[in-house]
């Protein structure tokens, strides 16, 4: 059916599009928990004098070979970073600066000589800058699409390797890993999946294509298993917006496409993630002051004292919740409102003896809507807390 | 429960004439100290003595310019399982996904090995550590948010899940809230009484008198090491923190009035 409307060959590069999306993402996610997004861009601008130096000696427009050359440069432009760190006293981002530009300059020269004196098959040089899956045939679609799933597999085989060094590096060396190999490990992963994303995305963007997924995913969860698998798929999603997105209009790259695409589902993430989304921590914000000038309210009118000022908010919510009524003599608290003051009393104290005696606790636990202390806290431990509280005493 | 039991397996930790540098000045200079178990030990000293230092080159995490470090005898190569590692708190990313229990079960990859996963006896062994530090009810938060105290409580739950013959403890008291304090320093003591070694980097002496039973005093070199009563002595505080006569007074006046409470 949709066979009938797109292309075979479309079909057989979106499928491998997708993978190197996956891979991408869930690389991508232990590159940025390790901070080592910035080796992928420095890999990626390298790579294009890599592809360029493999067309010139091959002479034909083979992805294969180009993509090895590519991953040549990328590594070495990976070498000359981590050399100018160790050897000079070259601050990082500096160095970071004079890597990228140099390399990508040698490759945006090669590319453009190649591209001028107009060899033969030249002509697709120029979609490995911006990423342009048009060219790509069924060959090249396997070769990308089972380097991709390769890498995705290795991440998910040293899933728990990789998250120590991360986390914590001089724990994982304390306890006898190989910290070195792991960050060789991550930035080969890395370096790999810059190359294959080549095509997709091109030199200048495809590290977009590695950090935006996982920083949308790591919106959604606190769990690195999770971040990486969500990464993965949103790297997907992103990556066949790109793909139908540049077969829809001519002459556009996949590239921007790919990147506005992730950009998009960050955004989203950012604004709409519950728990670390923008939307969520706003309400949570205003729940708590909501039930905070509630408390406040019921407080002052259980003391005999009219309504704080500023609490009109609150206080019209306590008249709809029947918390309060308007009497003879001003506002009073109905029997629920009396009810609810004694309780919120009670909490206040009980928070207020957690905060002197395990003080950790309050702290980890207290809410300014004074939850009540039995339903946040474990039994056993509110029972020692208790307990400390009367030796204390 | 190390059924050869017996004096040949009290845990001991050996500096030879360990010397550690930073671009060409030494941190630590001619370092020789050693650190029978089991006890509960501590290594005190100023701001910039060199005591994490004196840790991570134990560890290999730094380089030695010379001497060496052995572990019940053996090179550290051969007593990585032996040897448990709390590090400073701030090293690591707070923010970072994991939650209290990933990061206790990192204790266990160490006899896990590469590759494979925490199963079921991993997951039992992280639960009763985090009974011990008093965090059972937290094992699913995320690590950030966590007040300072428990965080420490974390690592030292992660450390113990490493079920170590010997722990090397970097600062566990920064920043820790009495309450917290009170009871990292209550599992340590029931380390020491389960027959291991504890050396705990510490910047505190009014609470080192207390809890410790041996001290080394160290600034850059070892100023003088032994019994926690024999070493902190007006004459040695003066020769480790020369130069400080305002800590140095107050260490005086902490020192004489000893005592077990922080």
């Amino acid at each position: 059916m949709i066979a009938a409307l797109v292309p075979y060959n479309t079909l057989i590069v979106a499928a491998a599009v997708a993978a190197v999306g996956l891979a991408a993402g869930m690389v991508g996610a232990l590159a940025v928990l390790r901070r080592r997004a910035l080796a992928g861009d420095a890999a990626a601008h390298g790579s294009l004098a890599g592809v360029a130096t493999a067309f010139l000696a091959t002479g034909r427009r083979d992805l294969g070979w180009l993509l090895v050359g590519g991953l040549v440069t990328a590594l070495a432009t990976l070498a000359a970073l981590v050399a100018i760190r160790r050897w000079t006293r070259t601050r990082d981002d500096a160095a970071m600066a004079l890597v990228l530009g140099v390399s990508f300059g040698a490759g945006v020269a090669l590319v453009t000589g190649i591209t001028a004196r107009g060899l033969p098959d030249s002509a697709g040089l120029e979609q490995f800058l911006l990423g342009h899956t048009a060219g790509v045939t069924a060959g090249d679609a396997a070769l990308l699409a089972s380097c991709a799933l390769g890498a995705a597999a290795l991440v998910a085989l040293g899933l728990k390797e990789l998250t120590l060094v991360a986390f914590d590096e001089a724990f994982a060396a304390a306890a006898g890993w190989p910290v070195g190999l792991v960050d060789l490990g991550l930035v080969g992963l890395i370096a790999v999946m810059v190359v294959v994303g080549l095509p997709a995305a091109g030199a200048v963007l495809v590290t977009a294509l590695l950090v935006i997924p996982p920083v949308a995913a790591r919106q959604w969860t606190d769990r690195v298993g999770t971040m990486v698998l969500l990464a993965g798929l949103l790297g997907t999603l992103s990556a066949l917006v790109g793909v139908v997105g540049s077969a829809l209009v001519p002459r556009l790259p996949t590239g921007p496409v790919v990147v506005l695409a992730a950009a998009a589902l960050a955004a989203v993430s950012a604004v709409a993630a519950p728990g670390r989304g923008w939307w969520s921590r706003r309400a949570a914000a205003r729940r708590a002051l909501v039930a905070w000038h509630e408390g406040d309210l019921l407080a002052s009118l259980a003391r005999g004292d009219g309504p704080p000022a500023g609490a009109d908010d609150a206080l019209r919510r306590a008249l709809a919740d029947g918390l309060v009524a308007r009497g003879a003599g001003g506002f009073a608290l109905t029997a629920t409102g009396t009810a609810r003051a004694a309780d919120l009393a009670r909490r206040r104290e009980a928070w207020a003896r957690i905060l002197a005696t395990a003080p950790d606790d309050a702290r980890a636990f207290l809410t300014v809507d004074l939850p009540d202390p039995a339903a946040v806290i474990d039994g056993a431990r509110l029972a020692e807390i208790r307990a400390a509280a009367e030796r204390r005493r | 429960m190390d059924g050869a039991g017996g004096e040949a397996m009290a845990p001991v930790v050996e500096f030879h004439d360990v010397t550690v540098a930073y671009s060409g000045r030494p941190v630590l200079w001619h370092v020789d100290l050693v650190i029978r178990g089991p006890a509960l030990y501590g290594i005190v000293g100023p701001n910039g003595a060199g005591k994490s230092t004196l840790l991570k080159a134990a560890l290999g995490l730094v380089p030695l310019a010379g001497g060496r470090v052995t572990f019940d005898g053996a090179a550290l190569a051969d007593s990585r399982a032996r040897v448990g590692y709390v590090p400073q708190r701030e090293t690591v990313d707070w923010g970072f996904p994991v939650n209290v229990m990933d990061v206790v079960l990192m204790g266990t990859y160490g006899r896990l090995g590469w590759f494979r996963r925490p199963g079921r006896r991993e997951r039992d062994v992280a639960g009763e550590c985090l009974r011990r530090v008093g965090l059972a009810d937290l094992a699913g938060r995320q690590i950030g948010r966590l007040s300072g105290g428990q965080q420490q409580r974390v690592f030292l739950a992660r450390a113990l899940a490493q079920e170590a013959v010997i722990y090397l403890l970097d600062e566990p008291m920064a920043g820790v809230d009495a309450g917290s304090q009170e009871l990292i320093f209550g599992v340590l003591d029931s380390l020491r009484a389960a027959g291991r070694l504890v050396i705990v980097v510490h910047h505190d002496l009014r609470s080192a008198a207390g809890w410790f039973d041996g001290v080394a005093l160290v600034d850059m070199r070892v100023v003088a090491a032994g019994p926690t009563a024999a070493v902190l002595t007006t004459e040695n505080l003066r020769r480790t923190y020369a130069g400080q006569p305002a800590v140095l007074e107050e260490l005086a006046r902490a020192v004489a009035a000893g005592g077990r409470t922080p």
